[in-house]
């Protein structure tokens, strides 16, 4: 979008919140965003498609007496209509539990936009998903390869009756791949993916690869099934996921309409007192990174647990109001990017003292429980023997179960060594309950 | 709209294009807890171009419907970056359909103030429920998609899509303990699908408050019934994905793993796919590659016996395509997926399903499932202790895991009074979810599945 019609457009919108007002809105929020993607895609190791996304949306959200009323479209002249569409909605909508849009606040510098990324071009992810493919090939030339990579840019512009005129650029790539090893009926699935704002050093299709072989050649020979109460040994790629209940359980807009077990337990220590987890949504070039949330609100960089002491929940606008809280900038009360601070051994230090473990790469199936009380149960998609502090063989049909607050409460060791985001290190967390044919 | 893209498609200059377009509306209220959480209200139209050069694909998706030819001479310029073997995709005999919807009450028809007090009892039902409800989320919904597509193959569709659902969950607490319930219902066919669930809604608050004081079941091999859900959840996430031709075409090892004619489990477990089922939310005239659609047999008297196809797989495995290429929306292309899944009646009568079973588990519900080809995981929403045969205590946290190869041939009974649920949910694959399906079953019996649980 050049500088004229970035103009032009604020100015509509500008025109927008002023219609809202006219058919009776006490304010207005309206939010544009445009993107273009392209992107390749290899299937069975060979190029299979390519291909350009362009798109358009916007969200209208009014406040009538009290209510608000959302609607949203990618038909520009449809605005107006929508904005109508908006007013009428909120003589139904939901209580909105604030006053008005609040004013501009002093967002911090971050860097969202990179040039390097926005050139890089269709013919370059093609050789970098065709370098992974040929590494991976090199180590078994019968397994069976997707890989892809997309460059997205896109622009946000967000202004709202309370004065806040944003307007944002933001560039990301994602390059990755997934191996399916078939023996028999014995299949193993093994992949990696990165991703980040800037065309850096994170763009590597080698290591990508390298990673995939690891597991593969890890997964070579499959180990004696193992139950029990053991050590589970998780890596950043994974620890992600087990972290989900948890963030549930700190949003706040679950806390105040009773849905969140940790309600009520601020300042109790709810995890043990190696983690402190935090959301940082100011690292330059970070995939999660953002300056302002949807009401423009300034993000800020926060502590949720401090040596496994609950500190704060995360609140919009909105369920700030309802809490009778300070909004703390997190859309629908989530963390952007949160991480774990690390410890202070190796990830090879935590591994060796393993006398007898389970290794988790993947897990299928968490997240379809009901996770937000903590109690998961999942079947390892990927995963290894541990005994002796070395890595023996892959594990099949097992399964790891358990309640994530009671496991992270307990004996949790984080390695001195985290992914290349510096977002999540290696977990262990003991006594996990395995269980195997 | 179709001299339009019949316009658009003479850019082509590949050796094969197609261009689809949408339009929808949609509308979503909920209450959760005392309160309206939301009233939303969109509208949307974009679509698709894809072209085929030499086996490679071009895939521009749009929001703009100006200049609907720019986007198929895009399309094929990309195709042309890819291909370097031959296109092979099936053919389909040419035909032009227009499928508007029929819909017994429409609920455009229908006010915001009405639909608003449906919700509004439901959620005054849960929250009077029990002390221990804690929370509600009482959503309805309703969308109107129109799909146009024309190819160069001489294909043309028009086809209305409706959906209207109701979904509501139920949270209970008692101290940290946390337990959630939820149903839905959905239908492609009338407004009134979603009106007079109020006994289904006192039963889904009950079971939370009864969750709280149900114990954790214990995990380990056990032998398990599932209800006519979670049956469904079974052959749609176990099954089911392993017989999407996308996944088997290009992988040699795979195809020989399923095979046509393969003994896959007992002599009476048939498993169907079937798109043209009369007016099922998972039902379309023809797929997103102007494919009619039908009733498939993927599992015929405990054989192998078919895969669900799109045009290019349905050629690469000389087989006749089966109307199952599908995409979630407009921007998305069309993959291969399932429509209305289910295991067929056995000749078990429910009763003796459970008689000679001394200690198991009655699976009910599904939270979620999720595969990855042979390995399966699926959450039933709740369960039953089964001992002597009867159905006993009432257990929470059941989580099923396996292979799916060793679980089928694992079934031992299949009764005779299948279900096919529409749930308000929907499949997801390749970041295109939730797309609307139906699965169902017969209760069915298996030995020796993996509980999930701890020791």
């Amino acid at each position: 979008m050049d500088a004229f019609e970035a103009e032009e457009l604020q100015s509509r919108m500008q025109a927008g919140i002023d219609l809202a007002k006219r058919l009776g809105a006490a304010g207005a929020r309206l939010a544009f965003q445009r993107t273009d993607k392209i992107d390749c895609g290899f299937e069975a190791g060979r190029l299979k498609d390519t291909g350009r996304k362009q798109s358009l949306s916007y969200g209208v959200e009014v406040l009538v007496e009290g209510r608000k009323g959302n609607t949203s479209s990618n038909r520009l002249q449809d605005l107006e209509t929508m904005i109508e569409r908006a007013v009428t909605l909120a003589r139904v909508g939901s209580i909105a539990h604030f006053d008005a849009y609040p004013a501009p606040g002093n967002p911090a510098s971050v860097k969202t936009c990179s040039d390097s990324t926005r050139q890089l071009s269709r013919e370059r992810m093609i050789e970098a998903c065709q370098q992974i493919v040929d590494i991976i090939k090199d180590y078994d030339p019968t397994l069976f390869i997707t890989c892809a990579a997309n460059r997205t840019a896109s622009e946000n512009v967000l202004v709202t009756s309370g004065g806040v005129i944003h307007w944002a650029e933001r560039t990301h790539w994602e390059l990755g791949a997934f191996v399916q090893r078939t023996t028999g009926t014995d299949m193993l699935f093994a992949g990696y993916r990165r991703g980040w704002c800037d065309l850096n050093e994170f763009y590597d299709p080698a290591l990508i690869a390298q990673k995939i072989v690891t597991d593969l050649r890890l997964g070579e020979s499959i180990a004696a099934p193992v139950r029990g109460k053991l050590p589970v040994y998780v890596p950043p790629e994974t620890v992600g996921q087990l972290l989900r209940p948890v963030f549930m359980g700190t949003n706040g807009r679950n806390v105040t309409k009773g849905d969140s077990p940790l309600a009520g337990r601020l300042n109790e220590p709810v995890l043990a007192s190696s983690l402190t987890i935090i959301d940082n949504p100011h690292q330059d070039y970070g995939s999660g990174s953002r300056i302002i949330d949807n009401y423009g609100i300034p993000t800020e960089q926060q502590t949720i647990f401090e040596k496994g002491r609950l500190k704060r929940y995360l609140y919009d606008l909105d369920s700030a109001g309802l809490a009778g809280a300070r909004p703390t900038g997190n859309n629908s009360c989530a963390p952007y990017s949160p991480a774990i601070l690390p410890g202070t051994r190796s990830s090879s230090q935590l591994l060796a003292d393993i006398k007898d473990g389970l290794y988790v790469r993947d897990l299928i199936g968490f997240g379809q429980s009901n996770i937000i009380n903590g109690d998961f149960s999942g079947n390892v998609g990927l995963g290894y023997r541990i005994k002796d502090g070395r890595i023996i063989g892959r594990v099949k049909n097992t399964m790891i179960a358990g309640n994530l607050y009671h496991l992270l409460k307990e004996d949790v060791l984080p390695s001195s060594d985290t992914e290349y985001q510096g977002r999540y290190p290696h977990l262990v967390i003991d006594g996990v309950s395995v269980s195997a044919p | 709209m179709k001299n339009r893209l019949l316009e658009a498609l003479k850019k082509n200059s590949a050796d094969y294009a197609e261009i689809r377009v949408e339009t929808e509306e949609n509308t979503h209220l909920a209450y959760r807890g005392q309160e309206v959480e939301s009233a939303v209200s969109s509208t949307f139209s974009g679509g698709m171009a894809r072209a085929c050069v030499k086996g490679g694909w071009g895939m521009v998706a749009f929001d703009s419907l100006d200049n609907l030819g720019e986007h198929v001479e895009e399309a094929c310029r990309c195709a042309a970056l890819v291909g370097k073997e031959k296109t092979d995709l099936a053919e389909v005999e040419p035909h032009e359909e227009e499928h508007p919807a029929m819909l017994a009450r429409d609920p455009r028809g229908i006010g915001l103030d009405e639909k608003l007090r449906l919700i509004q009892r439901y959620n005054k039902i849960i929250l009077g429920a029990h002390p221990s409800v804690e929370s509600s989320m009482v959503s309805y919904g309703d969308s109107f998609r129109t799909v146009y597509f024309a190819s160069t193959r001489g294909h043309y569709c028009m086809e209305e899509r409706p959906r209207i659902y109701c979904a509501f969950q139920v949270t209970a607490r008692n101290g940290s303990l946390v337990q959630r319930t939820h149903d839905s219902v959905a239908s492609a066919v009338t407004y009134d699908a979603v009106v007079g669930l109020e006994e289904k809604v006192r039963q889904t608050a009950d079971r939370a408050v009864a969750l709280l004081k149900a114990p954790k079941v214990n995990g380990g091999p056990k032998t398990v019934v599932l209800d006519h859900r979670l049956g469904g959840v079974f052959v749609h996430e176990a099954f089911g994905h392993l017989s999407e031709a996308d996944f088997l075409y290009e992988n040699p090892k795979l195809r020989n793993l399923m095979v046509l004619g393969r003994e896959m489990g007992p002599a009476t477990l048939n498993v169907v796919d079937d798109g043209s089922l009369d007016r099922r939310i998972g039902t379309l005239w023809c797929d997103d590659e102007g494919t009619p659609t039908r009733k498939t047999y993927l599992i015929k008297n405990g054989s192998l016996a078919g895969h669900l196809h799109s045009l290019e797989t349905a050629a690469k495995m000389d087989a006749r395509p089966t109307g199952n290429a599908r995409a979630i929306g407009r921007g998305y292309p069309p993959v291969v997926r399932m429509t209305n899944t289910y295991i067929e009646n056995g000749p078990v009568p429910v009763k003796e399903i459970f008689a000679d079973i001394e200690e198991g588990i009655y699976a009910c519900d599904a939270f979620g499932g999720q595969t990855e080809f042979e390995m399966f995981t699926f959450s039933a929403g709740y369960g039953y202790r089964i001992e002597q045969g009867e159905i006993g205590e009432l257990v929470r946290d059941v989580v099923l895991a396996g292979n799916v190869f060793e679980t089928l041939k694992a079934i031992d009974g299949i009764a005779n009074d299948l279900e096919i649920c529409e749930g308000a949910g929907g499949c997801g694959k390749g970041g295109q979810a939730p797309l609307p399906v139906t699965f169902g079953a017969p209760h069915i019996r298996i030995r020796d599945v993996i509980i999930g649980g701890e020791h």
